[in-house]
Formats: structure tokens, sequence, C-alpha cells
């Protein structure tokens, strides 16, 4: 029974990184903008399937996808925000819609260009198992996991040191003061749109690494990455790590101690519980007194 | 005078029924969403057998016009409905059990007849729908499942599959089947959402510590399942599925994963047909779409090719509009690419059985039943 309970919360931690970097561009936009971009997962999937057309195609590992990954996916997160930032009322509400609406494009789009066929890597290394003692796991599931770590760090002293990044923060923190100090909200929206989607892209390139996709799957993308953003708090980094690896961990413990089925309820379980006895998410309130 | 006047107009009326006519057919599909995959592939069926009815039938033709469901269910029934509205005179398609139940129940209010072979729920036989025909059921991939463990004689096995209807139904009757032989069976039921499968595999590895292990799911879920299990490389002797999975696109798509996996598969691959309708299925298809035929494009093909000849039969008889095309499905009796077809009186074909392949190399290789077998099959031997 150890074996089965660390192998679930070793599972859980690296399913937990991989959610935590696929979160992380969603609560980017959400922090700044306060805009819930429903479009997010099918960026994480384009940038996916590129490295899904660089490995066919090329023959080279997905990895190498990634340039072309964040060309195309930061191009289609300028073309988000050029919708989004039109929209002059109720920008919380019609921004939904409006990219409910690009997300269901964007999937057609995918559907047409790569057809339905599941995909998924064809190499070895990626795909090589890694054991350490009981521990198993997959090797591109640990650079995956290394990424994200990276990312995160990455994105944290972008917002901390920056110009940019102070920008982003001033104007997440009041736009129109922020414009008073000589920071243009417009371009300060659309530098974090675009760092979104640098983060989308690297997430969808290392998912297509360890996973299988397929173009239905943006929706449910968009999903984790949005309960993993409320779960955290508002603009808070490192509790989109931290409600990422909970989450992944609830999911594994539950298909290890009870049953597979309850998987995505246990995920929900734990939304709704966080949020019961913490409103703000777990790092919503110490930010805000921050 | 009145009479001759009479037999001349009845004459008439006789003849202008027999006339060709052209039909519309309803295609009701996924071809976004969820089963978009599944979805194309039985069209690309669905269109091949317009393709050679049109050619070969010499008197009416058939128009095949496709809505997309969206692989939801409210939208299968608005799409049964446009059908309907457009002058549909009865539907082929559908796929999975939850849009093909509400789809054929508006299609069975409107008095159309409703096709398939893309769900395998009891429920939805049972329901008293009096329009409904499939040809396939899990009887006849149960029969497949519990022929192959019969034969490589295993004393346990675990069942891996998803919550959806049709592989929930599927795997329970398995399950009940092979605890009935005195087989150990242990269950795990999956959400459709997951995608980390190492967790249940961990647990059949140290756990359920089986023969055999036992997926019934679909594509994604097989990469999953079997992806995990080359990391954490259970003690199993046979990784067996149903269907999607023993078909030459999954061996050209995951070469690695594929190697020595069975599933349920009706003819072998590289494909050899030898009857007249089998290659002029297998013609039409290559002609049509570039590729090799699969399972989806066989059911898709067999399912509307029965419906066209039975609306032609009704259109000949002037019964297309009196409840004839499920009259003539009714009496249908006839050899097809998945073997012979009759409907019962809750319209499931009572003869189908399904055949289980193995992939061998490049190849799949029918390994069950014996008397349709290919090749041996390779047992003990997994993909890792």
């Amino acid at each position: 029974m150890l074996d089965l309970i660390l192998q679930a919360l070793y599972s859980g931690l690296l399913a937990g990184g991989s959610y935590a970097l696929i979160a992380l561009g969603l609560a980017v936009v959400f922090g700044t903008m306060r805009v819930i971009n429903l479009a997010h997962g099918e960026l994480v999937l384009l940038a996916a399937y590129a490295g899904y057309t660089v490995e066919s195609r090329l023959g080279w590992s997905p990895v190498a996808a990634i340039p072309l990954a964040i060309a195309v996916v930061c191009l289609a997160a300028a073309c988000v925000y050029g919708v989004v930032s039109r929209i002059r009322a109720d920008r919380e509400i019609n921004s939904l819609i409006a990219t409910f609406g690009i997300g269901v494009i964007l999937t057609n789009t995918i559907l047409l260009v790569w057809s339905a066929d599941v995909r998924s890597t064809s190499s070895a290394w990626l795909q090589e198992a890694v054991v350490m003692g009981p521990l198993y796991g997959m090797r591109g599931e640990l650079a995956f996991f290394g990424v994200s770590l990276a990312l995160m760090g990455a994105l944290w002293w972008w917002l901390a040191k920056s110009w940019y990044g102070r920008a982003v923060r001033a104007v997440a923190s009041n736009r129109d003061a922020a414009q008073l100090m000589g920071i243009p909200p417009g371009r300060t929206e659309l530098v974090s749109f675009l760092v979104a989607g640098v983060l989308a892209a690297c997430a969808g390139v290392a998912l297509y690494s360890v996973g299988v996709i397929q173009p239905a799957l943006g929706a449910a993308l968009t999903v984790k990455a949005f309960i993993i953003t409320v779960l955290a708090g508002v603009g808070s980094i490192p509790g989109v790590l931290l409600g990422a690896v909970l989450l992944g961990v609830a999911e594994a413990l539950t298909v290890t101690l009870a049953s597979s089925a309850l998987q995505e309820l246990a995920g929900m379980g734990l939304f709704l519980l966080v949020l019961f006895v913490l409103p703000n998410g777990l790092f919503g309130a110490s930010r805000r007194r921050g | 005078m009145q009479r001759i006047l009479g037999t001349a107009l009845a004459g008439l009326l006789a003849a202008m029924s027999a006339h060709a006519e052209e039909f519309t057919v309803g295609a009701e599909l996924p071809l976004t969403g969820s089963l978009a995959r599944v979805g194309a592939g039985m069209q690309e069926g669905i269109m091949v057998a317009a393709e050679v009815f049109n050619r070969t039938n010499g008197k009416h033709r058939m128009k095949i016009a496709t809505v997309d469901d969206e692989s939801s269910p409210a939208k299968a029934i608005a799409a049964v409905e446009k059908l309907a509205s457009d002058g549909a005179v009865a539907i082929t398609g559908g796929y999975g059990s939850n849009n093909i139940a509400p789809a054929s129940d508006a299609a069975n209010k409107l008095g159309l007849v409703y096709i398939t072979s893309g769900g395998v729920d009891e429920n939805l036989v049972t329901a008293g729908r009096k329009h409904f025909f499939r040809i396939n059921n899990t009887a006849g991939y149960e029969k497949a499942a519990l022929g192959l463990f019969a034969d490589m004689k295993v004393k346990s096995v675990s069942i891996v599959h998803s919550t959806k209807d049709a592989t929930s139904s599927l795997a329970q009757s398995v399950q009940k089947a092979l605890a009935a032989k005195g087989v150990k069976v242990t269950s795990h039921a999956f959400d459709p959402a997951m995608t980390d499968f190492k967790p249940v595999i961990n647990k059949i590895r140290l756990q359920d510590r089986p023969d055999a292990v036992f997926m019934v799911g679909y594509e994604n879920d097989y990469v999953g399942i079997l992806r995990a299990a080359r990391v954490l490389k259970p003690q199993v002797k046979a990784m067996v599925g149903v269907w999607s999975l023993a078909t030459p696109k999954m061996a050209a798509e995951f070469p690695d994963l594929m190697p020595n996996v069975y599933g349920t598969a009706l003819l072998p691959f590289p494909a050899k047909f030898t009857s007249a309708d089998g290659r002029a299925f297998a013609d039409t298809y290559k002609a049509l779409y570039k590729k090799e035929p699969d399972y989806l494009g066989q059911f898709g093909y067999v399912q509307s090719m029965l419906l066209f000849e039975a609306i032609a039969r009704a259109a000949d008889k002037g019964t297309i509009r009196k409840g004839g095309i499920a009259e003539e499905l009714r009496r249908t009796d006839r050899e097809t690419l998945i073997g012979r077809v009759q409907f019962g009186a809750n319209g499931d074909n009572v003869n189908f059985s399904h055949r289980m392949g193995q992939h061998q190399g490049k190849n799949i290789v029918i390994v069950w039943p014996p008397q349709h077998a290919t090749g041996k099959m390779a047992y003990p031997a997994v993909p890792w």
C-alpha cells in the first residue's frame, strides 16, 4: 500500500507541474486584465499541434517546435487581445462570450487543419521510463515539471524586476492610476497577452510530448487552468504551482485509494472546499494584505 | 369504359411509383467535438455506400444530407429534426450511445428509420423504438473478448473502462461473464477526462497482478493506458482492447505502443476482400479517400447500404411513406462485410459477432475465432 501511495503522490506531483504550466498563461491574463480567456486551452492546443507538425513532417523532436509554437500562439494571442480590447462595456462578461467564440473557431480550425485523429509523440527518449526506487515516471514528464518550475521562476522575476513586469502589476492594481504615471495600459495588456502566449506555447509543446492530443481537448484544458487560477488566488504565481500540485495529488490519491471514476469529482471537491474556506483562493488573502 | 379507365389509372400510378427517384438520406454524425474522429470515419463509409449504390443500382439514387451533431445529445436531436424537415426519408449515422438514444427517439417520433453501428448500449434496443436498427451490439463484442480470453486460458483479468454508457455496459457484461466462468476479475472505471493512467496501472501491477488487462475505451484512452503500462511494466501476459484499437491507423501512429496488442477487427491488415461487395467497397473507398479502409468505414458502409436497398425496395412497392423502409429492413437477410445481417423484433442484428485481431509487426492478424484466423496469436506477449 505504501508503494501505491508513494507512486500516487509522485504521479500527482508530476501531473501538478504540467497543470501549473497550462494554468500560468490564464493566470497572468486573469491577474492583469480580469479577463478569463476561455480560448486559453485552444492556444495551448495550437502549440501542441505545432509540436506534432514539426515531429511528423520534419522528424525532429517536438521540443524543436517551441520557436514556431511561440510565433503561432503569440499571433493568435494578439488576435484574442485585439478582440477583447475593443470591448467597452461589461468587459468581464463580454470577454467571456468573445473568448468562448474564439475558442470554438480555434477548435474547428485545428480540426480542419489536422483532422480529428488523436496524436501523441513517437519520441522514444521522451517516453522512456525513469525509475527511482518504487517511483516510476516518464522522462518527458520530468522535463515538463522542470520546465514548469523554470518558467514560473522566470515569470516571477519578470513581474518583480522588469519594467514591463512592474507595469503589468501597476495596471492590474489600478489601471487609471497607472495611466497617470505614464504607463500605456493598452500596450501593457498586450504584453501580458503575449507573455501568456509564450507560456501557452511551452505548455502545448510539453503537453504533446507527454500526453495525447485531439481537437476537442482545448475546453478541458481551459477548465483545468481556470480551476487552478481560482484555487491559487488571482495573480499569485506560487499559488498556481501549489494549486496545481494539490489538484494533481488529490486526483492521483483518489484514483489510488478510491476509484479512478471519481478523479474529476475529487478535483472539483477540492476546488469547492478551498473556496469555501478561503474565498480568495490559497494566496488571495495574503496578496491583499501585501 | 370506366373499368378500362380505372385499370389504366391504377397501372399508371403503379408505374409512377416504380419510377427512378432520388431520395435524400440524412446522415447525423459527430464531425466536431470529442467524437469527431469516429464520426468522420463513419461518414466516409456512408459516402462510399452512396457512391457504390448510385453506380450499381441503376434505378434509384441516394443523396446524402449530412448534419454535424457536434458530439452533443441536444444537437443530435436538432440534427435529426433538421434532416427530417429537409426531406430525409431515413437517418443513417450516429455515434456514441449517449447521442444516439435521444437522436433515435426524435427519429422515432417523426416516423423515420434510424440505422446505426455507433452505439452498443443495450438500452438502445430495449426502449421500444419501432424505427431503430443496429448492425452491431455489445453481445458481439463480448463474444469476441470472451472467446479470446478462453483461448488464452486466463485465470485473472483487470478491466480498465471509461465511465461512458457503451464502455461501461460492455465492461460490466464481460466482467459478469468472466466471473461466471471462474475467472478472477477486477474492474477500474475511469473518467473520460483522465489522461494519466499510471495510478491505475500501478494498482493493477501491485494489487491485481492479472494475466491480462482488458481496456474498454477509445483511442486516446488506449494510448494513455498503454503508455502508462510501458512505464510501469506490469507482469501481464496480454493487453486486450476493443474498438478503434486493432486498426492500421493505430499501428502507423503509435508503432511503439501497439506491438502484440489485441483489439476487435473484422478484417486483417493488409485487408483482403474476397466478395464482389467487399471489392466494390475497398476500391471505391481508396478512390475517394486515398487510403486503406478501416472498420468505421466498413460499418458505415454496411448500415447505409442495407438502408439504401430497403429504401429502393420500398420505393418500388410504393410504401416509402407508409412505413415501408422499416418493413423492408425487418425482412433483410443478407451477407455483408460484417457477416450475415438479420434484424430482430427490437431492431438489433441477431447474428453479430466480432473477431479479434492482434498487432503483429506492421500487420493486423485475425486470431479469433479460429475459423476466420489469419495467423497464430503471439501469447504471452506485450508491447514493452
